[in-house]
């Protein structure tokens, strides 16, 4: 095993349990951007010079794109606007990536040999299994919105631990999808930021829920 | 290269369209100078071109020009009728964004590529959710929206890179290639909002006009499944004799008939026109469906076809709804009682929307539906579906009874119909010209719904080769040069062996320059059946 791609596959997987697990908007911001820098060097070879280019350039514009409507700026009313989160706790999301990156290992190649290391399968596994749940049960845009991004990165890990190294028209496909799918979350992220005081939740916590009567059939109260 | 023009000017133009969306005046003006160079740069697209990027490549194809034809004026015209009746500020930068990912899909031969532009269109999507007030709500739609791109596009990447590589020493049991198949196709389901996955499409429809809705559940997704269908034609289709394929198959086949049925049956019984239009598009991506759990070559181009088709009409079916929107200031099937008497020009719309969408026999709509249908179920149960997919005439029949009821008292007058143009004002030509397009939101609104409606009638009909580009190649970067190869016996000329014209947009196949002739010498079988298509490599 190579040791570099093994510290870069714990770069990735780290990354990723901070961002499902911390609450600190800008802290996740920044986890998702060593994951998705970190994502397109775990490859055997290495992708070419441009490809590899595209991806992290591509990689630093999405995390970029969601650290301008995660940031703080008080001066303009922006204040901190948490993100929910992990439940069970970044110690729980480390056991359960750990797991999952076993299981991706052993099935390196998912019955057929492989034409990428098996510690992108490892991680890719990982990433994917710590994406699900704030991609299901999220209950803000920032937090479903990054676990999106997760959930393809983990594709694109998977695809090159199966078929090897992609090439240069690949990568920067790869890279435009990834800057689309952030941008598109970070303006949803906005867009709902600037809505009450609410944050990225998707329904505000300061407005009292009522009791929603049926439209197409009205009860006549008489 | 072609292509290329047409991707500049659509991507640049969208990615100009977001950074100005402040300037919504800016953003407009600069979104329709792009979809009218798109529509242009659409129609320059050559067939057969062939660009190589490092080991990869994008090759077009006459349906990659006539897909991005029908795209960039309909995109157009959705536009333009969205201006008139009231529409999202981002629905252009989300068109020209959806039109420059849809290139992309169309023209990758690799699937493994080509799903990656197909998300990225679905990702455009979402933006059309965004609004300066009240972005809660709709951000949360947006979101879901975006859930069930990525998702999709999640399942799409790893079913093709599962495939997409060298077997040969598979030590898995073979059936999972029914898996790889089954998670693409369900993906192709996602992404339509086919049943039961609907969830996110009807939030959707709640939420945004009648005009962006096909550019979200209609335009991108069929990029999306079209590259499905190429993959499963490639992949999964030659698979058939060796392994059993039928328990997976009867899954989506269970989920098309469930959205072909049900969506019907769900539009049927909506208040609002706008979510007959939602469930409208639904149903007909059903038939998509069918096509894709046929595993049939024979399925290649009338699925294609339909496609076509079905991007048209509901395009036309929604610029309808937006048009009888604005003509009666609602959309509650209840209010609209008499429209079609007070406004037959609309009623005229609606009538061509129906042709165009459920066919005649003989016309190309039919004909595809039929064929897909026969393809994918036999017996019986066959012709139940077919039956099935004649149920959008009981929407449809509800909305022209309730169009030639009797209007409620003190609404009965005819609409105007008209365009309204008062004297030009030369000293202040800017305010004149506000003034007229203020006065003539309806008549505009209307003509976008009737060019549209015409545009379906004309694709459904079979018009502008599109069966013939439909039964062409799916891109590929192999050109033949086996017609050309030094050896093969020249047939003397005049002879009477069969004969092809020569092909308008073929590929050169001449290698080097006063080498054997590229066209096709007179006598000598070409080597491509389609215009434009690139030839001679393996069927789909």
């Amino acid at each position: 095993m190579n040791p570099i791609l093994a510290l870069v596959a714990i770069a990735v997987i780290g990354g990723a349990v901070v961002v499902v697990a911390a609450r600190d908007a800008r802290t996740v911001s920044v986890a998702l951007a060593l994951t998705l820098v970190a994502s397109p060097l775990l490859a055997d070879p290495l992708a070419p010079p441009l490809g590899l280019a595209a991806r992290l350039v591509g990689a630093i514009l999405a995390t970029y794109l969601l650290w301008m409507v995660v940031r703080q700026n008080r001066t303009v009313g922006m204040l901190p606007s948490p993100t929910s989160g992990s439940r069970i706790g970044w110690p729980a999301e480390i056991l359960v990536a750990a797991a999952a990156a076993v299981v991706g290992f052993a099935a390196h190649g998912l019955g057929a040999a492989a034409g990428g290391p098996p510690l992108a399968s490892a991680a890719g596994f990982a990433v994917a299994t710590l994406a699900v749940v704030p991609v299901a049960t999220g209950r803000d845009v920032i937090r479903v919105g990054t676990g999106l991004v997760l959930l393809l990165d983990a594709a694109l890990l998977v695809r090159c631990a199966l078929g090897g190294t992609p090439g240069d028209l690949e990568q920067l496909l790869a890279a435009g999808m990834l800057v689309v799918v952030a941008g598109a979350a970070a303006a949803l992220a906005a867009n709902a930021r600037a809505d009450g005081a609410g944050g990225f939740a998707f329904s505000d916590p300061t407005t009292a829920r009522g009791r929603r009567e049926p439209d197409a059939h009205p009860l006549d109260p008489g | 290269m072609t292509l290329l023009p047409f991707v500049l000017v659509t991507s640049v133009g969208a990615a100009i369209a977001l950074l100005v969306r402040r300037n919504e005046w800016l953003a407009m003006a600069s979104s329709m100078v792009c979809l009218v160079a798109a529509v242009v740069t659409a129609l320059m697209i050559r067939p057969g071109e062939i660009l190589m990027v490092g080991g990869s490549g994008v090759a077009t194809t006459e349906y990659l020009r006539l897909f991005l034809v029908l795209g960039a004026v309909a995109g157009l015209l959705l536009v333009v009728v969205g201006e008139a009746v009231g529409s999202r500020r981002d629905a252009p930068a989300v068109t020209l964004g959806v039109l420059a990912t849809s290139a992309l899909a169309l023209s990758l031969p690799d699937p493994r590529l080509a799903v990656l532009a197909a998300t990225a269109g679905g990702g455009f999507g979402a933006l059309v959710t965004l609004v300066s007030t009240g972005g809660r709500g709709a951000s949360t739609v947006g979101i879901r929206v975006l859930r069930a791109t990525v998702v999709a596009g999640t399942m799409a990447i790893a079913a093709t890179a599962w495939i997409g590589r060298d077997l040969t020493d598979l030590a898995a049991q073979p059936v999972v290639f029914g898996l790889a198949y089954l998670a693409f196709a369900i993906a192709v389901a996602i992404r339509f909002g086919a049943i039961p996955a609907h969830a996110w499409a009807a939030r959707l429809t709640d939420t945004v006009p009648e005009s962006t809705l096909p550019l979200v559940t209609a335009w991108a997704p069929a990029a999306f499944a079209i590259v499905a269908l190429a993959w499963a034609d490639a992949s999964i289709a030659p698979l058939g004799a060796d392994i059993d394929l039928g328990s997976v198959r009867v899954v989506v086949l269970a989920i098309a008939t469930a959205s072909i049925v049900l969506a019907s049956v769900a539009a049927f019984i909506q208040d609002d026109i706008e979510h007959v239009v939602g469930y409208a598009i639904i149903g007909d991506a059903g038939v998509v469906l069918l096509a894709v759990a046929a595993l049939d070559p024979e399925a290649w181009a009338p699925a294609r076809t339909w496609i076509l088709v079905f991007v048209m009409a509901r395009s036309a079916f929604a610029a309808w709804a937006a048009a009888t929107r604005t003509t009666f200031s609602t959309g509650r099937v209840a209010d609209l009682r008499g429209w079609a008497i007070r406004s037959p020009s609309l009623a005229v719309i609606l009538v061509l929307v129906i042709v165009a969408s459920i066919g005649l026999p003989g016309l190309a709509a039919f004909d595809a539906r039929g064929s897909i249908v026969h393809l994918a179920i036999d017996g019986p149960l066959g012709v139940l579906v077919l039956l099935g997919t004649l149920s959008p005439l009981a929407y449809y029949g509800r909305l022209l009874v309730v169009g030639a009821t009797r209007p409620a008292e003190g609404r009965g007058s005819a609409v105007a119909w008209r365009p309204v143009v008062s004297p030009l004002d030369v000293t202040d030509v800017r305010r004149w010209l506000r003034r007229t397009w203020s006065d003539n939101l309806t008549p505009t609104a209307t003509a976008g719904a009737a060019l549209l409606a015409i545009l379906a009638l004309a694709v459904s009909s079979g018009a502008f080769g599109a069966s013939r580009a439909a039964a062409g190649l799916p891109p590929t970067l192999e050109v033949s040069t086996e017609s050309f190869a030094p050896g093969v016996p020249e047939v003397p000329v005049g002879s009477d062996a069969p004969s092809a014209p020569p092909v308008d947009g073929e590929p050169s196949a001449s290698p080097v320059e006063g080498g054997p002739s590229a066209s096709p010498v007179e006598g000598e079988p070409s080597a491509s059946p389609v215009e434009g298509e690139p030839s001679a490599s393996p069927a789909p």
